[in-house]
């Protein structure tokens, strides 16, 4: 394998001595640009108690192309489909090499908070958001329960 | 935002498969300090994406939008970074892209809204997008009207 730029190692550092409240990434024993994060379902959000398993990695040309990054932990909300696939324009067209995995991370738990029906990658998900917040939000808390809160 | 639907399923199901069997393409992260100077720069780029396939089939309309846009790059400051950069903390200490402290003499780029990289690191990012890394200011759309619509 290849040497690993020194600015994979600093980010891994710093993500280590100065973890992100609510997040933690961990590099892959065996490849180094593939971590193993989690993320905790923000407060006063239906995905609040929950713990979200996602899988993120770095490209080859990585910081000049978006790390890539997808849900594992079945998830109801309108910009993630049923994949884990994330709809969210910092890690599409709205990439910069300034971006990092700590800030591509906090992007995702803030589009937790503030779903986007307007612009959505799970259409039934987002078209029942938006016809009746209610019931989608009901189902997002029961989705959270019965996949993000399971001790395994 | 939007266009998510579009954008065909290319996307690993599993990350882990691109664990990285990448052999030769290590060099341009490898050397950000690495001093050239101006007029071989050209040689260091990149096409963006960086798909080796496309690479090799570039129409003649590609090719000259490479080359305008390094044209336009070019028009960019450079300057030495210098032991009063350093003492007067007006420039940070490190470079946004690569994250590696910019030492004394280094190539330094500067773009129209003072936002400071290594020469090697900003280009090769200005090559896939006219934009400033850390504020997404465009790069001059003046300058840029003006070289790619010839």
């Amino acid at each position: 394998m290849a040497a690993l730029p020194r600015r994979i190692i600093k980010e891994t550092q710093r993500l280590m001595q100065e973890p992100v409240p609510g997040i933690s990434a961990v590099p892959d024993e065996s490849n180094a640009r593939y971590f193993h994060v989690i993320v905790t379902g923000p407060e006063d959000s239906p995905f609040e108690g929950g713990l979200f398993k996602l899988e993120l990695f770095l490209p080859e040309d990585y910081p000049m192309s978006a790390p890539k990054v997808r849900f594992i932990t079945k998830i109801y909300h309108p910009n993630i489909d049923r994949l884990g696939r994330i709809c969210l324009d910092i890690l599409k067209d709205k990439w910069s090499p300034a971006l990092q995995i700590r800030t591509v991370l906090l992007s995702i738990q803030a589009l937790l908070s503030a779903p986007n029906p307007d612009d959505p990658l799970a259409n039934d998900v987002a078209e029942l958001w938006k016809v009746n917040e209610a019931e989608a939000i009901r189902n997002a808390k029961e989705w959270t329960q019965r996949y993000a809160m399971e001790d395994n | 935002m939007g266009n998510c639907l579009k954008s065909t399923s290319t996307d690993d199901l599993t990350l882990l498969n691109g664990r990285s069997n990448d052999s030769a393409r290590e060099s341009i992260d490898q050397e950000p300090n690495l001093q050239f100077q101006d007029h071989i720069q050209p040689n260091f780029y990149s096409v963006a994406g960086g798909s080796n396939t496309v690479q090799q089939s570039l129409t003649e309309d590609e090719q000259i939008k490479i080359a305008k846009r390094i044209g336009l790059i070019q028009h960019l400051p450079i300057t030495q970074y210098t032991d009063e950069n350093f003492q007067s903390k007006k420039v940070p200490s490190e470079c946004d892209i690569c994250m590696n402290d910019f030492v004394v003499g280094d190539s330094i780029r500067y773009l129209p809204c003072m936002h400071q990289y290594h020469v090697l690191c900003v280009d090769n990012w200005l090559m896939r997008s006219l934009t400033c890394p850390s504020c997404c200011e465009p790069v001059d759309a003046s300058l840029l009207s003006s070289f790619e619509n010839v």
